[in-house]
């Protein structure tokens, strides 16, 4: 499913929309710890994590993270929005927790989901 | 092969991921596979960021080439005081704002560790760490032939054939009148080159010194040191290195000791059954991975001396003197981050030997009643220190125990079980046990033996001594033995006694005809 979908079915904001219809993911990886986060980067990992500074500035630089999504409503540092927009990671913000942004692509990203079945 | 440093600085988190990048755009540039990329990213930049969060300033020394990315991350301390704790997953001294970042799980090194294919650490309280990790570029192919280093030197061979025999996996051929290797097979075990009487098998490595700088560090085998005579210290050797340059010497027994510690403690842990085979010899190594790969689960998880002493040295210039060609092979594989040259022997030996100072009373213990003897088992053994002994060799040994059979009576080819094995059951069997018998004094003194006698008469014997050398001279000097008797000097003297003859020799027709078409060709 392609990131402009993932976000509108779990209510996300987009912070970069223009590449987020070409990368598609079949992969959530939600965490805190930069080294889960570097472990789990793939072509088709959706990264959600709370962290929003510039830590994250060299998850997108270094490893080509395809999209992360961010929790809270949090509005990520500006070197953070640069980098995304530099290394072409799509940025999403989610309104809800952590555990319910991860509920909700869980329905519609899971096997067996709502949202597989509805496609 | 490009090679680039890139500084590391302590404390500063917003620069922390600069050295990193700097070697991803350098991994772009040459075009590396994404997912090679990403794994070299991960080990890369939680190495950096561990320089930055727990060090002083220290550096990334990156060294790509189109096969493999080598990295080495060194720093100037404090120093991990217990590595195996830092190694466990989980385990993070990181303070506060480091783990804001997200850092501080305790995952670090471990995950440098899950992404490389290679991976050394040494540090310790109070110095610096380096970390050293190798990321391969492509998979390595299969079926590749394994290197290995056996030289061999055209015109020499005899044709005797000894190689073929004692080679353990069959790697030997003799051919168009020389051995050569069946790459695949080959363990670089020197088998070959111990069973040659014509030292047709050469050393490889370099047979001149290289030039070196006041950081050149050089690696000398422990074997060296024993090659230097009676009353040597090693102070004495560094003495004679100084004089040709060399300020840092290092012995391998260094890293033969740590991996001796390192496998006893692994064994203590160990679950499997059968004995776990410490990999002390590349050779060995590769013997078990070719004919023995079911064995593979028992070697101890480690590298052997060699390579971790490779490992361990990561200054500008590093010249380590290779004793065998499995040591050569291991120490020449390509090494970016230090120029690296391999010595033969011959390169330092005859600048070395002159140079070392010999105390001039070697310290025999003759006096010493404690003074453990030296056990030497095996006729070829035996034999050969006999020898040595005849020719005033070994005056630094007091008592010697020479035993016709390996490993003394335990080598009895009677006996079923592996002589080193029973010598330690045996040992253990009588651990406690206690018995007294008598050493008996000799009342008369030993004599000669007769062995073999031409003839009875002087006179005639010294004739038959000179028939032997004339038939001598017109036998091939193979010592291949298929006439029956071991050298072609034997069957000479076989023939002279009147008990065979020189047409039991199946080449000497053969080299008699090739010899007399090559003085045609060079007369015509």
């Amino acid at each position: 499913m392609n990131l402009a979908e993932v976000a509108e079915r779990i209510g996300a904001r987009i912070l970069n929309p223009e590449r987020a219809r070409e990368v598609d993911v079949d992969r959530v990886h939600a965490g805190d710890r930069m080294s889960d986060l570097l472990s789990h980067v793939s072509d088709t990992t959706l990264l959600v994590t709370h962290i929003a500074n510039h830590g994250l500035v060299r998850l997108i630089e270094l490893m080509d993270a395809p999209g992360i999504c961010l929790v809270n409503g949090a509005a990520p540092d500006q070197l953070v929005e640069e980098a995304a927009r530099r290394c072409g990671t799509v940025l999403l913000v989610s309104p809800a927790s952590l555990f319910e942004t991860c509920g909700r692509l869980h329905r519609c990203l899971g096997a067996g989901g709502e949202g597989a079945a509805a496609r | 092969m490009t090679a680039a440093t890139y500084p590391i600085i302590s404390g500063d988190y917003e620069r922390g991921g600069e050295a990193s990048k700097q070697l991803k755009t350098l991994l772009k540039k040459i075009g590396a596979d994404a997912a090679a990329v990403r794994r070299t990213m991960i080990a890369a930049y939680e190495a950096e960021m561990n320089v930055v969060i727990h060090a002083q300033d220290g550096a990334m020394h990156v060294a790509v080439d189109p096969e493999q990315v080598e990295i080495a991350v060194i720093d100037g301390g404090p120093g991990i005081p217990n590595i195996d704790r830092a190694l466990s997953e989980g385990f993070s001294t990181a303070p506060a704002e480091a783990r804001e970042l997200g850092f501080g799980a305790g995952m670090g090194l471990p995950n440098i560790r899950r992404n490389s294919d290679r991976f050394s650490i040494h540090s310790g309280e109070g110095r610096g760490t380096q970390l050293r990790f190798m990321v391969r570029l492509r998979p390595a192919a299969p079926g590749v032939t394994a290197p290995n280093s056996v030289a061999i030197q055209d015109g020499r061979c005899n044709q005797c054939l000894r190689c073929l025999h004692a080679c353990p996996t069959q790697a030997t051929r003799v051919r168009g009148g020389k051995p050569l290797i069946l790459e695949h097979l080959c363990v670089d075990c020197t088998a070959c080159a111990e069973a040659c009487p014509s030292n047709v098998f050469g050393f490889p490595g370099q047979t001149a010194l290289p030039e070196i700088s006041p950081e050149t560090v050089l690696v000398l085998p422990a074997s060296l040191l024993g090659q230097l005579g009676p009353g040597v210290s090693f102070a004495d050797v560094e003495q004679a290195l100084a004089e040709l340059g060399f300020r840092n010497v290092r012995v391998s027994a260094a890293w033969e000791n740590a991996l001796a510690e390192a496998v006893r403690t692994h064994a203590a842990d160990a679950a499997a059954a059968g004995p776990v085979l410490s990999p002390v010899c590349p050779a060995v190594v590769n013997l078990v991975r070719l004919r023995f790969p079911s064995l593979l689960p028992q070697v101890a998880p480690f590298l052997t001396p060699i390579e971790a002493a490779r490992d361990e040295i990561t200054g500008p210039h590093a010249v380590f003197v290779a004793p065998c060609s499995a040591q050569y092979t291991a120490l020449a594989a390509p090494n970016g981050l230090t120029r690296t040259d391999v010595l033969a022997p011959a390169a330092i030996m005859p600048a070395l030997l002159p140079r070392v100072k010999r105390r001039a009373h070697p310290p025999a213990a003759a006096e010493d009643a404690t003074v453990t003897p030296l056990r030497i088992g095996g006729m070829d053994s035996v034999t050969r220190f006999l020898e040595d002994v005849e020719n005033g060799q070994a005056t630094d040994c007091r008592v010697v125990e020479l035993y016709a059979c390996p490993e003394g009576c335990f080598g009895a080819p009677i006996w079923k079980t592996h002589p080193a094995l029973a010598r330690a059951r045996a040992e253990a069997a009588l651990d406690g046990h206690e018995e007294t018998g008598a050493a008996v004094r000799r009342i008369r003194d030993l004599t000669p033996r007769g062995g073999l006698r031409l003839d009875a008469d002087m006179g005639r014997a010294m004739l038959k001594l000179g028939e032997i050398d004339r038939l001598t001279r017109t036998l091939p000097g193979r010592d291949c033995g298929v006439c029956g008797a071991p050298t072609c000097a034997a069957l000479a003297e076989d023939t002279v006694r009147g008990e065979t003859a020189v047409e039991a020799c199946p080449y000497r027709e053969m080299e008699d005809a090739g010899n007399k078409r090559r003085e045609s060709l060079h007369e015509s």
